[in-house]
This record gives structure tokens, C-alpha cells and sequence, in this order.
């Protein structure tokens, strides 16, 4: 029943345009049996006197008071109806198609819709290439099983089951013996396929690993000339290739085999069916055209067989795509039960005792953070890698959900204001900014697609990218992110800056965000928005002390705590973390005053 | 970029050149292909003449009621039987083969030529160009030229064979049943190349849907943040639906064909009723004729489906053969001359016993260099390193510290002047003499899949395990790596995935060690360690500097003072040299650049402080 609801849900809406479809199919199968009985018709009826197999409403149209007349209606006829049977044809693949590219659109869209909207933590865990080969391969797997898989097994029971028919019309002895192989055929393609999938697999593997050694080598040709790896390479690669090879020769045979065995099968049945017919037509039990039917019919079971086997052991893809699809789009949403609450967000920002750890994890990321930012001021994060200065950050947006304490903006605890609506208001600029496969320009505009040139220009400006951005060839038009240029870290965090830019918002949070730009350009970028967006409450994690040091309020994370907090000339005088990271990154400059002193 | 616009297929002309080159690849399993045409010929002249044996059986032993006959149609049948099903047997494992063959053969010689292209190809071709080729065009070209050729001769061989066998049995009836084979043809070709067209349209498509796919799930943070979801979806939407209608056009077009080829076939049989059952009426043909030509209609069809398939599908095979051949023929522009791959060997087969010791002096002689068809970066540039100093290259980005660093490795060659190691122009030597006395650590480390153990091997294939484990405890690596439950055998992931950049920094750094090279080259080569840990690199990189020529490309400044000779390089110029002191003391580029590193502000608050 599950199986059942599974499989019928992604059809929703389209059902009856699936039931016309295998409506038509049946009709169709229906009218290519006739086919052989028009040949009968003419053998035996027109050309001997013996009886015809058309059915009455056929038979009724081709009486001619000659034979040259009958021979004449019989083409007539039979012309027409395969006209009948043609546009049949046609309009059953139309409606087939259109199901199943409206199945195949919907999938899409729901998948990419659920993705977009499952959280944060889901997105970290998950790997990228799985999530892809769902949303193609499986989507794929599904919509040629309803499409043509499904299709071709209702087609080919319904041919059988209107072939037998039309056999036990001549003769019940006959259809029997003409039948009498014909599990066999079925039965070694099911197992055969079931087999070979295993083969299957391992050559895939091969091919795989084959793949990814041609990869590696050819991205990293710089490591394989900078050792003089070129032959070491080139045997990997041709190992992996033969072992390649070798796997899909075994595949090779079997399927050689399957295909010259059960062919073999097949003309056993015919044959069989020859000799008992010969008998039958000699002992006048059945006509000659009769026996041409039946030649013809035997074939329209048997090769079907080996087919329809093949689909059936098939079968277990569809459900484990099904399940596998199922596993995204019964995720619950994030924004499922989320406030409707849209309160004006001023910037005053209170963590009040934040506790937070992952679901599968029992250490906390953060304990018991407690600190308050006044609109306007501009606090700076300090810590080690691991310190959980981003989980911070991710709290802050709702990307994680803290267990304990609140985070209050404006007074008002985060949890009951709307998510989306507190991402809108709070900017946050990532260490590794994603970029879109746009132009430049959209990539900057899109978060304002209203936004006029000098509004961009200005905002490029002040992130200090639009001299980067005219010197190349394409200008805002250039294309980045897979099929464009690859811009530095730096640019694309000044992208990503940029586009934050486009609108002022109450808070704004740099996430190690300038870690890849000179410092120069750093102090500038800063310079800048302090002129213009004064009124902003900003966070800055960094790396950088003598970024930290202009910050109205510095917080020192570690291992989750919050260890030291105030100004920079209060921090020092503590001779805790943030002094010993100060005297870690100022060393140099010892050196160098030292060096300065003796010289001179 | 002209690999893109390549990718598309222009409506090409035959070119006889371009399939004799990939027939020469054939050569070697000749036999095979014999072997499968031979099945080919077979399975057609099976396909013919089992409609005669049952015409025999029809008109032998049933319309002369008579059994005498029967042992002759039984031998026929069986004989059909056995030589039909083990024909098909023959013909698969051959044909399959020779697809399997060309398609090593052709991968074999690319990735060859792979190896020995220069960096300057890989500039400007794009991997998944490398890729396609090297896959689905090798994968297309020998699949049309085993199962397509082969199909192809029992296609035609069918067509003549039906042609000849129907105008014996009865010529007017022959007539008739040829006379839709030129609709047929016609319409199959039409169909078949416009089908193929849209599906690849469908293709180029679906692999956008993919991308965005792609893209939604890598930037799920970026567009959460910034609350894009409805407007990436809409963007979404429009892909699919235009897919969607696409598709249902093609499949309607596609939905013509085999009716329109179904619907002909059923006019040719009711004409050879309509015909047939005349001349049976007056005698001049028996019923069993009549069957023959029956079936024979029906078995019309599928050749001349299968030939207006290959032909349709040639122009696409031509293209992939096409560029396969301007992978596996493109020059290498850098390369040894006949002269020094005779005494040296080559990128495969070194000859090392002629090789001379390196010892490390470079000298720079007025070398000029610029990239394909771009700018000079360096003019007349003239530079004398001794054996063993150290070099540390500064400025700022396209200053052409790499270039340097590049032209040293040859992984490009001056275009104007020369580079002389010990003395002696590095083109009078092999590449893999110079590759093999190097050592080079870059910003981006590439790691390949495997052990931690087997990449770092990669510098010295007959290092012993301690001596890997010492080398990664020289580069502080050994802490981190035996902390991983597998220690040395942790498994890095593909391109080193598992790892983080720092961590896969220090790995290629011991990889290069253990090449004990005479050359060593550090280009950005610890940028992401953190910052203990690359203190204590530090004092390991200067006893690793001993006894070797080094150069260093540093953005963190406070990694090079104790190098022999700073170079501040300003576009392809030096403009200043000398030591970390000397350097600070002038009070010029260097001095500056090394100030900003630490701005003013900052000293003064920690005089304060």
C-alpha cells in the first residue's frame, strides 16, 4: 500500500491523461492482430474457398462479387485500418509524452523547491554529487519506467492476450503447442538480467575508476611533469583502461550468449510450431492461411517475452529511485510552523546564556554566550578555527537553531520572528561566497534587480571591485562561477560584498569575509562602510588583529565560551588569548623594529 | 575557446582523410572486423532464406499433402537454426570487440599525448573538453564504427539480397514491393536526422538543469542568506518548462516516424495482395509465393531504418572522430629534439644513465616571455642564481613571480633568450632530466586518490615507509596524520577531498622532499597552514633550503627574510634586490610592501599597549 501511494503520488494531476494513453494502447494492440487475418482472409477465403477470420464488422466490407473485386476491397480495408491504427499510433505517443514530461517537470521543480527550503544543517551533512544523481538519474529512472518501461509491459500483455485470442479462434490444440516454449524464454531473460546487473555493475565500476584516474592526471598535469610522472601515469591509466576492457568483455559474452541462446529458443518454438501445423493443415484440421496466421502470431508472443523479461527484472531500480527521492521530499521544510512575525529589526542585538549542539553530537559547539551589541557598534569575533565563532553567526540567521538561552533583537527573541524575514534584515557575507553562473553584473544586481547601472557601479565601487571588474575583457558582462571565469577568493568575496551593498540593512555580518583580500583593500572596504552605513550593526569575525583592534567590542571565542570580552587596549592588558595572538601576529613586526634598530 | 564552439556539429562534408587515420587505428584487430562481417553476411542471408524454407514447407508438403518432403524442410530448419543463433553469437562478441578495441586504442594514444602536451595546451583547453573527448567521442566513434559499420553491411546486404531474391520469384511483384522503398528511405533519413538534432538540443538542455541543480545545492547557504529561493526558483522554472516543452515537441516528431514507416509497409502488402492474389488466380505464382513476398515487406523496414540511423548518426561520428584526432595530433609545443631524447630518453623511457649531475647554477639569459598571443610579461630578463641560494620572489599579482617560477620548471620556454642550468642551455638537456631533479610545492597542492602514504610516495617511488615518515615530520605533517584513525593509509579522497587545504599543503610539501630534488620550488607553498604550525615550518624549511637552489613566491612576507636574495619584481622587472636587511634599509618598494603587511596604526597601539 505504501509502494502503491508512493509510486501514483508523483502522478497526481495527470492520472487520466495516463489512463487515455493506456487506453489507446490497448485498442492498438487489438488491430495489429488483424493484421495476419487480412493475409488469411485473402489465402483463404478470396483465393480457396475456405472459411475467413476476419470479424464480422471487417468482413462485411470486403464481399466483391469478383475476385478481382474482393482482392481490391480486402487492400481497401486493409489500408484503412492500418490508417485507423497509425493515427492511433501517433496520438498514444503524444499523450504519452505529454504525461510524462509533465511528471518529469514536476519532479523537478518539487526537488528543487524542497532543497532550497530544507536547512542548513540538512545541506552540510549532504554530498553534492548524491543529491544531483537523485535529481537526475532517479527522476529519469522513474519517468522511463511510467513512460516506457510500464507502458511496454502493458503493451506486450495486452498483444499476448489478443494474439492468443486470435490463435484459439483457429485452433485451441494449436495455441497451445505454439505456447508450450514460451515460459522458458521468459523466464532465462528475467534471470539472465538479474544475473548480468551484477556483471553490470562491476563494469561500471571499472569504468568509473578508469575515469577518475584520467581526472586526476590531467588536473593535476602539473604534479605528474613537476615529478616526471608521465610514465608512471600513462601505465595507471592503461592498467585501469585494460581493467576496464577485461571487465566489459565478460559482459560482452554473456550478453553474446543470452541474446544467440535465447534466439535459438525462439526458433525452437517457431519450429515446433511448424511441424505441429504441417501436421494439423496435411490432416485438413486447419487452413494453409491459417497456418500462416499462425506463423505470424507465434512471433508476436515470443519475442515479446524476452523483452518483457528484461523490464520485469528491471523492476528494483524504480523503487530504490522511488525511496531515494522519498528521502529528500519528506524531509520536513525549514520554514514548516515558522512565525509569520515581521517586526522592524533596528540593530540592537542581546545573546543572553546561547547554548547550542548538533542533534547527533553530545559536545556543545557553544555554552552559555552572553553579550549585547548596541545598534551601530561594530564587534569583532576572535578565535581559533573551531572556536565556534560561525556557528555563532549561523544562530544568528537562523541557519542553526539554538537549544538554550535566546538571542533577542531589539528585545524580541529571534525565535518567534519570521526566518526569512530576519535574513532579509540581517546581511551576512560568507568566507566562501557562492556565486551564481551569471554575468558580474547579475551576480551584484541580484539582489535588486530594479537597481540601476550607477547604483551597481557605486556599491562595486565601494567594495572595491569595479577597477578589478573593468580590466576584464567583458567588463560587468563577464560571465563566473562553472562555464565563466574563475575570479580570486578576493574578487569573489568583494562580489559578495557588493551585492550586500545594494540595500542597507539594520545588521550586517562579515563571516571571515575579507580574509582573501590585501589588507590595503581591507582597511579601504572598511573605510567605506562606516561612511555609509553608519547606522549599521556590524559583525566581523576575522583573523586579522589589527582588524579586530577598530572594533567597538571584541569578543574572544573559545571552545565555545566566551573567554574574554571589551576593547582592544582592555583585551591586552588581560595577557589572555587575544594578547598571545597579537604577539603571534605582531612578531614580525619585532623583528623587524629590531633589524630597523641595528641598522640604524 | 574555439574547443566550445567546436562542440557544435556543423553539417560537415565527408572527409575521407579523417576516416583513413581512424581506420589505421583498426589496423591491429583487422580479423576481428572480418570475423563480424562475416556474421553480418551470414545473419542476412539466414534472414532471407528462412521465409523460403517455410514457402518449402508451404507448398512442398502442404498444398501436395504429401510428408515426403519433411525430412528435407526438418535438415533445412535445424541447419537455419544453428548456424542463425551461433551467427548472432559470432557477430556480437566480434563486433563488441571491435568496439572495445578502437575505443583502448584511441584512449590509448590521447592520454599519451596528454602526458607530453605543455602546460600552455592545458591553459587554454578546458578539462571537460579533455574529458568528452577521451570519453563520450571515443565511446560515439567506436560504436559507429563497429555495431554501425557492421549494421550497415547486413542492412545492405539484406536490401540487395530481398531486391535479388523477390525479381527471381516474380519480377512484377518485385516491382510492386520496391516501389514504396524510396518513400521509405526518403522519409527515414529525414526523420532520423532531425530526431537526433532535437534530442541533442534536449540534451544541451537537460545538462542546464542539471548545472542549475548544481548550483542550488552548492549555494543552498548563499541563497538562504540572502533569501533568493523564490526568485532562483522562477529562474528554475523557466529551464524545466522550456525542457518540458521541448521535449513534448520532439517526442511528437519523433512519435511520427515509425507510424509514417508502418503505414507505407502496410500499403506495399496490400498492394502484393491485391497483386499477388491475381497472379495466384491465374496461375502464375503459388500461395507460398504470396507468403514470401508478404514477409519480405515486413522485413523491408528494419534495414532501412538501421541505415538511415547510421547516416544520420555519421555526420556526429565524423565530428567525434574529428576531434579525437586533434587531440592525439596536437603539437607539443615544448618538447626534446631528436638529439637529446637519444641520449637523455624521454618523458617515458629515460635514459639515465647519460644524465649529467644537476648542480643547480640558473642563469636567465635576456629572456623575453609571453603567454599564447598575450602581453610580454618579462622583457630581456637577466637573472644569475649559484647553486644553492635562495631566492625569494615578491610583488604584487601578474609582477610574474610565477612566470619565473614556470620557466624554470620548462613548463613553458622563454619565447626570446635562453635559460642555462650549469651553464648549459636547458633545451640541450631532457625534460625529464630537469623534472626529475625538481621539486615544487604549490598554493593549490593536487593530491590524487589514494593513501596519504602512496601520495607522498609520489616523489620517490623507492622510498621506504620511514623515510616518508621522516620527511613528514620535517614538514610538521606527522602530528595531524597519525591523529586520522588510519594514520598513513587514511584514504585522502579524490583530488585529497578529505583533507583540508593546509593539511594538503604540507602532504605535497613532503612529497616533494622526498624527491630530494636539487631544485626547489615553493610558489605559495604554506599560505593556509595556520600560523603555529608554519612558525615551526619555518625553522624546517631552512635546513630543507640547504644544498639546494630555491625559489619562493610569499605573500606572508615574514616566510622569506632569511633568504639569500629578495627579488621585488614590478611588471616582469626587478626593481630592487638584495637581502631582507639591505632591503628594509633602502626604505623603498620593499620597505613599504613590508610595512602595509602590519599597518602603522598597529605599532603605535602596541607601543601603547
Amino acid at each position: 500500500m505504501k509502494r502503491f501511494k508512493q509510486f501514483f503520488k508523483w502522478m497526481k494531476g495527470n492520472i487520466w491523461i495516463y489512463v487515455f494513453s493506456i487506453a489507446l494502447l490497448v485498442v492498438l494492440q487489438y488491430f495489429r492482430t488483424l493484421t495476419p487475418l487480412f493475409v488469411q482472409h485473402t489465402i483463404d477465403f478470396i483465393l480457396d474457398t475456405k472459411e475467413s477470420l476476419l470479424p464480422d464488422f471487417l468482413f462485411k466490407y470486403v464481399q466483391g462479387d469478383t475476385i478481382k473485386e474482393s482482392l481490391l476491397l480486402v487492400g481497401i480495408v486493409f489500408v484503412l485500418v492500418s490508417l485507423f491504427r497509425v493515427i492511433v499510433m501517433f496520438l498514444r505517443r503524444l499523450v504519452n509524452a505529454v504525461f510524462t514530461e509533465r511528471i518529469a517537470y514536476n519532479m523537478r521543480n518539487t526537488l528543487y523547491k524542497k532543497l532550497q527550503d530544507l536547512s542548513f544543517t540538512y545541506h552540510s551533512h549532504a554530498e553534492t554529487g548524491d543529491l544531483i544523481q537523485r535529481c537526475t538519474t532517479d527522476i529519469e529512472t522513474y519517468r522511463v519506467f511510467v513512460g516506457e518501461q510500464l507502458i511496454e509491459i502493458i503493451r506486450l500483455v495486452f498483444l499476448m492476450i489478443f494474439t492468443i485470442f486470435q490463435m484459439s479462434k483457429i485452433n485451441t490444440q494449436m495455441t497451445f503447442i505454439s505456447l508450450i516454449i514460451a515460459p522458458i524464454i521468459f523466464f532465462s531473460a528475467f534471470i539472465y538480467f538479474l544475473y548480468v546487473k551484477k556483471i553490470f555493475k562491476k563494469v561500471e565500476e571499472a569504468e568509473g575508476k578508469m575515469t577518475t584516474t584520467l581526472q586526476e592526471s590531467v588536473t593535476g598535469i602539473r604534479v605528474v611533469k613537476a615529478f616526471a610522472r608521465e610514465k608512471f601515469e600513462i601505465d595507471k591509466f592503461e592498467e585501469d583502461s585494460k581493467r576496464y576492457m577485461k571487465e566489459d568483455y565478460k559482459l560482452l559474452k554473456l550478453m553474446a550468449a543470452f541474446w544467440g541462446g535465447t534466439d535459438f529458443i525462439i526458433f525452437v518454438q517457431y519450429f515446433v510450431t511448424a511441424l505441429v501445423g504441417i501436421h494439423f493443415a496435411i490432416d485438413g484440421v486447419i487452413d494453409t492461411g491459417e497456418y500462416i496466421a499462425f506463423l505470424s502470431y507465434v512471433g508476436m508472443v515470443v519475442w515479446p517475452l524476452r523483452q518483457l523479461g528484461r523490464i520485469v527484472g528491471d523492476f528494483g531500480k524504480t523503487t530504490v529511485a522511488l525511496d531515494r527521492l522519498d528521502e529528500i521530499v519528506l524531509k520536513e521544510s525549514e520554514h514548516l510552523n515558522d512565525s509569520p512575525d515581521t517586526p522592524i529589526i533596528e540593530g540592537k542585538v542581546e545573546f543572553k546564556n546561547v547554548g547550542f549542539k548538533f542533534e547527533d553530537d553530545n559536545k556543545s559547539l557553544l555554552k552559555n554566550i552572553s553579550f549585547d551589541v548596541e545598534k551601530g557598534q561594530t564587534v569583532a569575533i576572535v578565535g581559533k578555527t573551531g572556536s565556534g565563532k560561525s556557528t555563532l553567526i549561523n544562530l544568528m540567521v537562523r541557519l542553526l537553531e539554538y537549544q538554550q538561552g535566546e538571542i533577542l533583537f531589539d528585545g524580541k527573541d529571534l525565535k518567534t520572528i519570521n526566518k526569512k524575514w530576519i535574513r532579509k534584515n540581517v546581511g551576512i557575507i560568507l568566507q566562501e561566497p557562492f556565486l551564481y553562473s551569471k554575468s558580474i553584473y547579475e551576480n551584484i544586481s541580484i539582489m535588486d534587480r530594479k537597481a540601476d547601472k550607477e547604483k551597481i557601479y557605486k556599491a562595486a565601487s565601494i567594495a572595491s571591485l569595479h577597477d578589478d571588474i573593468e580590466g576584464f575583457e567583458a567588463g560587468y558582462k563577464t560571465l563566473v562561477g562553472e562555464r565563466g571565469v574563475t575570479l580570486s577568493g578576493g574578487q569573489k568575496q568583494r562580489v559578495a560584498i557588493a551585492r550586500m551593498l545594494l540595500d542597507s540593512k539594520p545588521i550586517l555580518i562579515f563571516d571571515d569575509s575579507l580574509s582573501a583580500v590585501d589588507t590595503e583593500t581591507d582597511i579601504q572596504i572598511r573605510r567605506s562602510l562606516n561612511k555609509y552605513w553608519a547606522n549599521t550593526t556590524v559583525f566581523i569575525i576575522t583573523h586579522r588583529i589589527t582588524t579586530a583592534m577598530e572594533a567597538d567590542k571584541i569578543v574572544v571565542l573559545d571552545q565555545g565560551e566566551v573567554k574574554e570580552m571589551g576593547t582592544h587596549d582592555q583585551l591586552l592588558k588581560q595577557n589572555g588569548i587575544y594578547n598571545d595572538l597579537w604577539e603571534i601576529q605582531t612578531n614580525v613586526e619585532y623583528d623587524y623594529k629590531k633589524i630597523d634598530k641595528g641598522a640604524k | 575557446m574555439s574547443h566550445f564552439e567546436e562542440e557544435e556539429y556543423t553539417d560537415s562534408k565527408f572527409d575521407l582523410v579523417v576516416w583513413k587515420k581512424i581506420f589505421a587505428y583498426m589496423a591491429p584487430f583487422k580479423h576481428l572486423i572480418y570475423a563480424a562481417l562475416f556474421g553480418a553476411v551470414m545473419l542476412a542471408i539466414g534472414d532471407i532464406i528462412y521465409p523460403l524454407i517455410n514457402a518449402y514447407g508451404i507448398e512442398q508438403i502442404i498444398k501436395a499433402d504429401s510428408l515426403d518432403k519433411l525430412p528435407y524442410f526438418v535438415t533445412a530448419y535445424v541447419i537455419f537454426m544453428v548456424v542463425q543463433s551461433s551467427m548472432v553469437y559470432l557477430f556480437i562478441v566480434k563486433a563488441g570487440s571491435v568496439q572495445r578495441e578502437l575505443s583502448f586504442a584511441l584512449r590509448k594514444s590521447a592520454f599519451r599525448r596528454l602526458q607530453e602536451l605543455p602546460f600552455s595546451y592545458y591553459d587554454k583547453t578546458p578539462i571537460g573538453w579533455i574529458m568528452a573527448r577521451m570519453t563520450s567521442d571515443s565511446r560515439n566513434l567506436s560504436d559507429i564504427l563497429s555495431w554501425g559499420l557492421i549494421d550497415m553491411t547486413w542492412g545492405s546486404l539484406m536490401m540487395i539480397g530481398l531486391t535479388v531474391v523477390m525479381f527471381i520469384l516474380n519480377w512484377k511483384l518485385a516491382l510492386v514491393t520496391l516501389s514504396v522503398l524510396p518513400f521509405l528511405i526518403v522519409i527515414s533519413i529525414y526523420f532520423r536526422k532531425k530526431i537526433l538534432h532535437s534530442y541533442r538540443k534536449i540534451r544541451k538542455e537537460n545538462s542546464k538543469i542539471t548545472g542549475a541543480f548544481n548550483e542550488g545545492i552548492t549555494g543552498a547557504k548563499t541563497t538562504k542568506t540572502l533569501v533568493l529561493e523564490k526568485e532562483n526558483f522562477n529562474d528554475f522554472d523557466n529551464l524545466t518548462s522550456t525542457m518540458r516543452n521541448h521535449s513534448i515537441k520532439a517526442a511528437m516528431f519523433a512519435g511520427l516516424y515509425f507510424p509514417t514507416i508502418l503505414f507505407i509497409s502496410t500499403i506495399a502488402v496490400a498492394m502484393v495482395l491485391n497483386v499477388g492474389g491475381l497472379e495466384v488466380v491465374s496461375g502464375v505464382i503459388s500461395i507460398s509465393i504470396l507468403y514470401v513476398f508478404i514477409s519480405y515487406v515486413w522485413q523491408f523496414f528494419e534495414p532501412v531504418m538501421q541505415l538511415a540511423n547510421i547516416l544520420a548518426r555519421f555526420q556526429q561520428a565524423q565530428a567525434s572522430a574529428e576531434r579525437i584526432l586533434s587531440l592525439i595530433e596536437q603539437e607539443p609545443e615544448i618538447y626534446d629534439t631528436k638529439e637529446v631524447i637519444e641520449k637523455y630518453g624521454d618523458a617515458i623511457d629515460f635514459k639515465k644513465e647519460n644524465w649529467e649531475e644537476l648542480v643547480g647554477d640558473i642563469e636567465f639569459n635576456n629572456v623575453t616571455f609571453k603567454y599564447n598571443k598575450g602581453e610580454k610579461v618579462l622583457t630581456d630578463f637577466n637573472l644569475k642564481v649559484k647553486a644553492g641560494e635562495s631566492i625569494a620572489l615578491v610583488g604584487q599579482t601578474g609582477a610574474g613571480k610565477s612566470t619565473i617560477v614556470n620557466l624554470i620548471c620548462r613548463f613553458y620556454e622563454p619565447s626570446e633568450g635562453e635559460i642555462l642550468i650549469d651553464g648549459k642551455n636547458y633545451k640541450e638537456r631532457s625534460i625529464g632530466w630537469l623534472h626529475a631533479n625538481l621539486g615544487y610545492v604549490l598554493q593549490s597542492p593536487h593530491l590524487f586518490s589514494g593513501t596519504i602514504l602512496e601520495n607522498i610516495r609520489y616523489g620517490n617511488e623507492d622510498a621506504t615507509d620511514e623515510e616518508i615518515y621522516e620527511v613528514a615530520k620535517l614538514v610538521e605533517a606527522h602530528d595531524f596524520i597519525i591523529e586520522f584513525e588510519d594514520g598513513y593509509k587514511t584514504e585522502v579522497g579524490e583530488g585529497g577531498s578529505r583533507l583540508s587545504v593546509g593539511q594538503k599543503q604540507l602532504i605535497s610539501f613532503a612529497r616533494a622532499l622526498l624527491a630530494d630534488p636539487k631544485i626547489l620550488i615553493l610558489d605559495e607553498a604554506t599560505s593556509s597552514v595556520d600560523t603555529k604550525t608554519e612558525k615551526a615550518l619555518q625553522r624546517a624549511i631552512e635546513t630543507v633550503l640547504k644544498g639546494r637552489t630555491s625559489f619562493i613566491v610569499a605573500h606572508r612576507l615574514s616566510t622569506i627574510t632569511a633568504s639569500d636574495r629578495i627579488l621585488v619584481l614590478d611588471k616582469g622587472i626587478v626593481i630592487e634586490a638584495g637581502t631582507h636587511t639591505e632591503l628594509i634599509n633602502l626604505e623603498q618598494h620593499y620597505h613599504k610592501l613590508y610595512t602595509n603587511q602590519f599597518k602603522q596604526e598597529s605599532i603605535e597601539s602596541s607601543k601603547n599597549g
